[in-house]
């Protein structure tokens, strides 16, 4: 197993800091009929206070399984292995009470659709009111000064008047906006977004992500963001994590990942990003499909798919190997990647 | 663990004039949307009228219910008997109204009762399924495959001799209805990913099941507490129509249709009005609920001015 260290990149920035979250060893696994489905698999990370770290992968690759084992919101049969410290405990030994105390409260979650993650039935301040009594030992007429506050903090317009209306009242965006309220509302030390603007309006995208980035800032916390999308990394992490088929293959700052990535995964799918300027009309986007996680194809999973593969490949897993400070890719031909800048034609 | 609210970090307040008052609730909203449902006012309007009948009007025409009164036998409606009397002179407005209470008392008993139990046990089956769940979606199976009426039969005829008594009866078979609904729609609503960000924010199983589940049952459960109001009543009175519901003297509206019934022939309206009454109630009750689920649903479209 290998560990990553951090660039000397960011040290001046945050020098001493333990990290926040370690995820060492991961291994998630669902029981199902024809066998265990392996979603998670050795995937070791670390989250440092206030920093934004990017979890990039197909569907099914993994990282929004790796986020609900975190917040251990996964059903009851799965199967987990390894530890995930947080603050130095170890939340999978936690019992329930304590692990409740820790959600919402120092490990707040926001959810990919805002349509139906706000409970129909009670006004939008309501819940932020609930989200916040869970955890603080407030009046409700305080918690609710706190709710259309926090309303006001993510840019929602007339918060007293909008915190007493309904989630059907509000549009998508406001919708996510209120979720961001909610899940701020403990100042939580770590968020964890899980495609926080997939279900949203493309336009309405790039406000929300600015509205995480206000309240990141207002509140220091620390920032897990899961998400398909290269664009929104590139605009707002500090680091970047990708996964194939349930293993991290690539782990590097935003300028590792996007200008020197050794990884083969990585550059194919930085090189199926449409290209506004390109001369081409078509995409390129990579071939075949994510292999099954019941049946994995032997050796490298992402063998069958890519260009670069070798007899080799088939083999054994690869390791992530270290490749640069705080930079390190799983491939048996990392050494044969060129670092020359990905070309995004 | 728990951080100030009023910590400076985050406080806008001071851009904000003046915080808010408190909200609209969500019963207000409800209550607004149900005045505005024309079927819902008059199926309530009905009902207050046709109970307020039952209590008020035997204490305006004083007749004993029981009383024999073999010289005034058999009369149509009149100033003295409103309704008429029947072959032993006793009058019938005022057993009607007195059968009338006991079936809106035994129906809405039972159907207290049966959507306590119903909902509860149906809440926690759909919610924390597994074993709770098989066991009782046996329960509810075995009690909606046996035959009702006969089961209530020898119920109500070695237990049911008080009105109180034979709502119990009633409600032991009817709660499976509601328990049914109640476990279906919460199947359904704990996926929900509001259920999953209530666990996301760290609320505990009791507080997802009370707040966050059982309220958005409360509209599929209440259009069927309606529909189980209407059937208990329906039900008392085949019973009592076959002789098993409130024994004689007193009455009910089904043992009235039942004492008429040789008689249809001659006089038709001495079973026609306890039988009216019945479809009246039902249909009140069944407006009502009908106005209860749209006021109760809260995306239904709000009348308020925004």
């Amino acid at each position: 197993m290998a560990s990553v260290t951090h660039s000397t990149r960011e040290r001046g920035r945050i020098v001493t800091t333990e990290p926040l979250l370690r995820v060492d060893g991961l291994e998630v696994g669902f029981p199902s009929k024809s066998g265990v489905l392996r979603a998670v698999t050795d995937v070791s990370f670390e989250v440092r206070p206030g920093e934004t770290l990017a979890v990039v992968g197909e569907s099914g690759s993994g990282k929004s399984v790796t986020a609900l084992t975190i917040m251990r919101l996964h059903p009851g049969s799965t199967r987990i292995s390894g530890s995930i410290m947080f603050e130095g405990r170890n939340l999978l030994a936690l019992g329930d009470k304590d692990m409740r105390a820790v959600r919402g409260n120092e490990i707040a979650m926001i959810f990919q659709d805002p349509m139906t993650a706000l409970n129909p039935v009670f006004s939008v301040g309501s819940q932020i009111v609930e989200a916040i009594r869970i955890h603080q030992d407030v009046s409700k007429q305080q918690a609710w000064n706190r709710a259309v506050e926090l309303l006001a903090l993510v840019g929602v317009p007339e918060p007293k008047r909008r915190a007493e209306q309904f989630p059907h009242e509000y549009s998508g965006g406001m919708r996510q906006r209120a979720m961001i309220a909610m899940a701020i509302s403990n100042e939580p030390k770590l968020l964890i977004a899980d495609e926080p603007t997939t279900a949203l309006d493309v336009t309405v995208q790039a406000q929300v992500m600015e509205v995480l980035h206000d309240v990141q800032r207002a509140t220091g916390s620390a920032m897990v963001l899961i998400t398909h999308d290269l664009g929104l990394v590139a605009g707002s992490a500090d680091r970047v994590q990708v996964m194939y088929a349930s293993r991290l293959v690539e782990t590097g700052g935003v300028d590792d990942i996007f200008y020197r990535s050794r990884n083969p995964y990585t550059r194919a799918l930085l090189d199926s990003i449409p290209d506004l300027l390109a001369t081409t009309d078509r995409l390129d986007p990579i071939p075949g499909n994510p292999p099954s996680l019941l049946n994995p194809p032997s050796g490298c999973p992402f063998r069958p798919r890519c260009q670069m593969a070798v007899e080799h490949c088939a083999e054994s897993v690869p390791e992530l190997v270290v490749v640069g400070e705080g930079h390190a890719s799983r491939c048996h031909r990392t050494a044969d990647i060129e670092v020359t800048p990905v070309e995004t034609s | 663990m728990a951080a100030t609210v009023d910590s400076g970090r985050l406080s806008v307040a001071d851009a904000l004039e003046g915080l808010s008052e408190q909200p609209k609730s969500f019963g207000r909203l409800a209550w607004e949307r149900f005045i505005h449902h024309r079927l819902a006012l008059i199926g309530l309007i009905g009902l207050v009228i046709i109970v307020a009948s039952f209590f008020i009007g035997p204490m305006i025409n004083d007749h004993p219910f029981d009383k024999p009164d073999v010289l005034n036998r058999l009369q149509g409606p009149s100033r003295e008997h409103w309704f008429g009397t029947d072959e032993i002179g006793r009058d019938l407005f005022v057993r009607t109204a007195r059968g009338g209470r006991y079936s809106i008392l035994i129906g809405l008993l039972s159907a207290v009762v049966a959507t306590a139990v119903g909902t509860l046990v149906g809440a926690a089956a759909g919610y924390f399924g597994k074993a709770v769940d098989a066991v009782v979606a046996q329960v509810i199976n075995l009690v909606l495959v046996v035959p009702g009426l006969i089961v209530l039969s020898v119920f109500a005829l070695n237990f049911g001799s008080s009105w109180w008594r034979l709502s119990l009866v009633l409600a032991a078979i009817s709660w499976v209805r509601i328990a049914r609904v109640a476990r279906g729609v919460v199947l359904s609503i704990k996926e929900q990913d509001y259920v999953m960000a209530a666990r996301a924010a760290g609320a505990s199983h009791s507080r997802i099941l009370f707040r966050h589940v059982l309220p958005n049952v409360v509209g599929a459960v209440t259009v069927e507490i309606t529909l189980l109001v209407g059937s208990i009543i329906v039900l008392e009175s085949t019973l009592s129509f076959l002789g098993l519901g409130v024994r004689p003297p007193d009455t009910s509206l089904g043992r009235l249709v039942a004492d008429a019934k040789g008689n249809i022939d001659n006089d038709p309206l001495r079973v026609l009005t306890p039988g009216l009454v019945i479809v009246f109630i039902v249909l009140c009750v069944n407006f009502l609920g009908d106005g209860l689920r749209d006021a109760l649903d809260p995306r239904a479209r709000s009348n308020r001015d925004d």
